[in-house]
């Protein structure tokens, strides 16, 4: 008899252990991604925290006291305030270029069957693995060549739209290889052509992506920095611009833009996201 | 619109045409002047000539070994390092995200928002040798009392796996996120661990996404000077750090080019055995 | 279907990349043979233009730090009605000449009207040399009677048709007094293993070699196969050593406020100009280097309004002002070496503390402490890939 109560309480000593143990595994993964979040976000943290950094200096390193003035007077910096109206126009422009060729092509390439295919696919996925340095620097070799070409404004531009055409095509084409054609031939079975059933049932339906493109053409050519640095002549982006007044001593208006890009970024993928939510609420 | 419907071959091309033409000029056309470039020889001062100088290249594997070494180095730990570390964040949000899935996927790529340069820049303040970061290892004798973490290997290494964390996390959650659950909840039935089943079910299950992070994080920091400038020393620049000088510095181009060439060579056979290993249709989506 | 590749697929995508190869080829014989005159005006035009660009160094010009302007600046402004377009974006030599050689040497113009170069680097000299660069007009500048003796004849511009002087600086040892001893010599900036891995030296090869070749006991202005030597296997043992944390160009200053060096070999002054009482800068005890940085009008540029802008700097009065600045208007100066004879005189009427500092308006005495590098040396290629291949690591 009391060997069997010996057993059970091993048992329920075993069971509280196992549960706690259990307890400890489920929720490890939770507290590790939680300190994963955080590692992420440190940097971002210094650069909101330093923006805000009163220096008695020029240096931007130890904090001294808050201040609204870094934010108030945030062209006070020399060059800070052309440096970010070139990448963001740079950006507009490049974005909207290069998703619209990069659409054309996520179209070839996912209806059509032709000759070239593979080959197109090899072109469009060459420049994603080739290091930026090499890009950079080729194109600078090919401008060094076309004597008609003035560095600045137009390399940048031209260095963006090349870059930023494969981001395109990859993103539209995710979205375009799961796209359901039975609504584009129910369209048609409906009495409709080509063209409305592209404008009135296909576009609508891709947006989302090549909206996804445009933004992630953007981000990516207001971030570039090495491309850039190759071909600028004497321009300056706004990369350029970090690097050039880190060399002395970043001032703290560069943690403010670069704050501002931060927030503005995120504000719009986080509506962006909670519209998806919403959506995803609704339809459950 | 009868048009198109008579000239359906065509429209393919048609729609190529701009796109593959702007690629074809900006991308392959340079690369032939590279190419060309890096057979020259002379320099700055006298001007550049092309006589098929092959020893660019030999000379360059040659002078700068170290640095190419260097940067497979750096750039395959900071893969890694980023694999390892990511993965478990990725089937976190994969299997217990629920609804809050894109929610946590913003957080992954938030700090992305933040230029590139800024972000290291911070890196730079955070591991300076009088910060909290450095202080911290010395008590905890992590780090000699002279110790530093700036102008090191190590914080070469960690700001390259922190800059290209979300190149890594976002293909590994892609493919963890397509895995059907049924099929591991079948291997548990089938009297598998849990532990078990994760080995034999849902990291093969996941390897498109880590082949695809691994290329995506390996590949551009295979080349990069950015952090090794900013947070190494001189004994941690990588072959970006040269090809950048070369090119801009010291205008030795042919130099330069043959660098970049080899580079990208060694990017490309890598790639290429990858690719044997996984099938090219990973790679480059024509599958699906 | 599956993508493995074909032969044929193979073979047409050599011969892509074959026309991608001969194609340059073919256009670089036929394009780019002679260069393309720029768009300038040329220097019998004497009207002003309306915006004078200007690159320069940074912390290289007097500033009103209350209200971020340029004192001198707004003043021509206000006498010649020009603008000066004010760009600090010369961070070092190199890599400026880096980003603007492109367009140069096609012949087009980098919307700059002034740039400032250094005379211990290779670069000036090989701006001259290429034709990069466009003549002064004298006529416009009457005022270059004021430049110092020193500065009239320098052997990369002997009759000084192209360029004149900024500012001179020197070249010695900067060292935080909360974390170190005095660091005042070159041998215990690289020897010294307190300071391991805490100091750094410059990547100008001019300004390292000189110091360096000082402590040797060697003589910089006429450099040898021997004194380079050993002069580079010393800075080689230290690099090796891990004395030296980095080379630097004028990046040194933020990790030396922040605390990550306790010394670093620098300019003058920078130092002045960091404003922090713990940092001191010294000329070497074995001597330093003496550098100028020289203004010049690169191709493409407005010569006539760059040269009356170059008579305006070297006016004694403006240049006091600049040099020294002005603390009752909140004005901070160069800090650096005027090559302006009676600028001295101005500077003590607006700042007599910095008029008497020793580093601005040094003694005779100091000058014959520092030296300037042998230019021959400078375009040596066998010891430009020396150094470069020291500094790349």
């Amino acid at each position: 008899m009391s060997s069997a109560v010996a057993v059970e309480t091993r048992h329920e000593r075993r069971g509280f252990l196992a549960a706690a143990w259990a307890f400890v595994k489920h929720h490890i993964l939770t507290l590790y991604s939680i300190l994963f979040f955080a590692y992420l976000l440190i940097p971002i943290a210094v650069v909101i925290v330093f923006s805000f950094n009163h220096p008695s200096g020029k240096f931007n390193y130890v904090w001294q006291g808050f201040t609204w003035d870094n934010w108030r007077y945030w062209n006070g910096v020399p060059g800070i305030e052309s440096a970010i109206i070139l990448s963001l126009e740079i950006a507009l422009i490049a974005s909207v270029v290069a998703t619209g060729l990069g659409t054309l092509i996520a179209l070839a390439l996912v209806r059509y069957g032709f000759r070239g295919r593979a080959t197109t696919n090899i072109l469009i996925f060459l420049p994603l693995s080739t290091p930026e340095i090499v890009l950079g620097a080729s194109l600078l070799t090919l401008f060094l060549n076309l004597s008609f070409v003035t560095f600045g404004f137009q390399t940048i531009l031209i260095a963006h739209i090349m870059f930023c055409i494969s981001f395109a095509v990859v993103t539209v084409k995710a979205r375009l290889v799961g796209f359901d054609r039975h609504l584009e031939e129910a369209a048609m079975d409906l009495g409709a052509n080509e063209w409305t059933t592209f404008t009135k049932v296909t576009l609508p339906l891709i947006a989302p992506a090549v909206l996804a493109a445009l933004l992630l053409c953007f981000a990516i050519s207001i971030d570039d920095f090495v491309v850039t640095y190759f071909n600028s002549g004497s321009s300056v982006t706004f990369p350029l611009f970090v690097w050039g007044a880190a060399r002395i001593g970043a001032p703290p208006q560069v943690n403010v833009i670069g704050t501002a890009i931060f927030v503005i970024a995120l504000t719009a993928m986080l509506a962006n996201v909670l519209v998806q939510m919403r959506r995803q609420k609704a339809a459950a | 619109m009868n048009f198109f419907h008579r000239h359906r071959e065509t429209t393919p091309y048609l729609l190529l045409a701009p796109g593959v033409l702007f690629l074809a000029v900006f991308f392959v056309v340079p690369l032939g002047f590279l190419a060309y470039q890096s057979l020259e020889s002379g320099n700055f001062d006298v001007g550049f000539s092309f006589t098929w100088a092959w020893s660019n290249y030999w000379n360059a594997i040659h002078d700068y070994r170290a640095q190419f070494v260097r940067s497979i180095e750096y750039a395959g730990i900071a893969t890694l390092l980023a694999l390892v570390a990511s993965y478990p964040v990725a089937y976190w949000i994969a299997f217990r995200g629920g609804r809050w899935k894109n929610l946590l996927l913003l957080f992954i790529v938030a700090p992305f928002f933040v230029t590139y340069l800024i972000r290291t820049l911070a890196w730079e303040t955070i591991l300076s040798d009088n910060g909290f970061v450095v202080n911290t290892l010395q008590t905890l004798h992590v780090l000699g009392p002279g110790g530093r973490l700036l102008a090191t290997s190590t914080a070469v290494v960690a700001g390259i796996t922190y800059n290209f964390l979300p190149f890594m996390a976002l293909p590994l959650y892609v493919s963890l996120e397509q895995i059907d659950e049924r099929m591991i909840e079948a291997a548990e039935d089938l009297y598998a661990s849990k532990l078990h089943a994760f080995l034999r079910v849902t990291l093969p299950l996941s390897l498109p996404g880590i082949v695809a992070g691994t290329l995506l994080t390996f590949i551009p920091a295979a080349g990069d000077f950015i952090n090794a400038q900013l947070l190494g020393s001189t004994q941690n620049h990588m072959i970006g750090n040269v090809i950048q000088s070369k090119f801009l510095e010291q205008t030795d181009y042919p130099s330069a080019a043959a660098m970049s060439f080899i580079l990208m060579g060694a990017i490309l056979v890598f790639v290429f055995v990858y690719a044997r290993l996984v099938g090219t249709e990973q790679l480059t989506g024509t599958a699906g | 279907m599956t993508d493995q590749l074909t032969r044929r697929q193979l073979l047409e995508r050599a011969a892509i990349g074959g026309t991608a190869i001969t194609l340059p080829g073919l256009l670089a014989a036929c394009g780019s043979s002679g260069t393309k005159a720029a768009g300038g005006t040329t220097s019998s035009s004497h009207k002003l233009a309306k915006t004078l660009h200007f690159s320069n160094w940074t912390l290289y010009m007097d500033t009103n730090n209350k209200k971020h302007t340029n004192p001198s600046l707004i003043e021509f402004e206000k006498k010649y009605g020009t603008h000066v377009a004010y760009v600090e974006d010369i961070n070092d030599n190199a890599s400026f000449f880096g980003k603007i050689q492109g367009p140069l040497s096609r012949g087009q113009s980098i919307d700059r009207d002034i740039i400032v170069l250094t005379d211990n680097d290779r670069y000036l000299g090989l701006m001259l040399r290429k034709g990069w660069a466009e003549k002064l007009d004298k006529s416009a500048i009457p005022n270059i009677k004021n430049l110092v003796a020193v500065q009239q004849h320098p052997n990369f511009d002997p009759n000084r048709e192209y360029t004149l002087p900024w500012q001179s600086g020197m070249t010695g040892i900067a060292y935080n007094d909360t974390l170190t001893d005095p660091v005042l010599s070159v041998s215990d900036l690289l020897e010294n293993s307190k300071l391991k891995g805490k100091i750094t030296v410059l990547n100008s090869m001019g300004d390292a070699m000189t110091l360096v070749m000082l402590a040797n006991g060697d003589d910089p202005t006429k450099v040898t196969d021997k004194s380079w030597n050993d002069a580079f296997n010393r800075i080689k043992k230290a690099v090796d050593n891990k004395q030296i944390r980095q080379f630097t160009g004028n990046d040194y200053a933020p990790p030396l406020a922040k605390g990550d060096l306790s010394a670093a070999m620098s300019w003058s002054g920078d130092i002045a100009q960091i404003g922090n009482k713990h940092i001191h800068w010294n000329v070497p005890k074995d001597g330093g280097a003496l550098w100028t940085d020289n203004m010049l009008i690169p191709k493409g540029g407005d010569v006539y309004t760059a040269s009356v802008y170059m008579n305006y700097v070297y006016d004694p009065k403006v240049q006091g002002l600049m040099e020294a600045g002005d603390p009752k208007r909140n004005i901070t100066g160069i800090y650096y070496i005027p090559p302006v004879a009676g600028a001295k005189k101005w500077a003590l009427s607006f700042n007599p503390a910095v008029a008497n500092n020793p580093l601005i308006f040094p003694s005779p005495k100091t000058l014959e402490t520092v030296h300037i590098f042998d230019n021959a040396a400078l375009n040596n290629q066998k010891y430009l890939e020396q150094w470069q291949n020291l500094i790349s690591g």
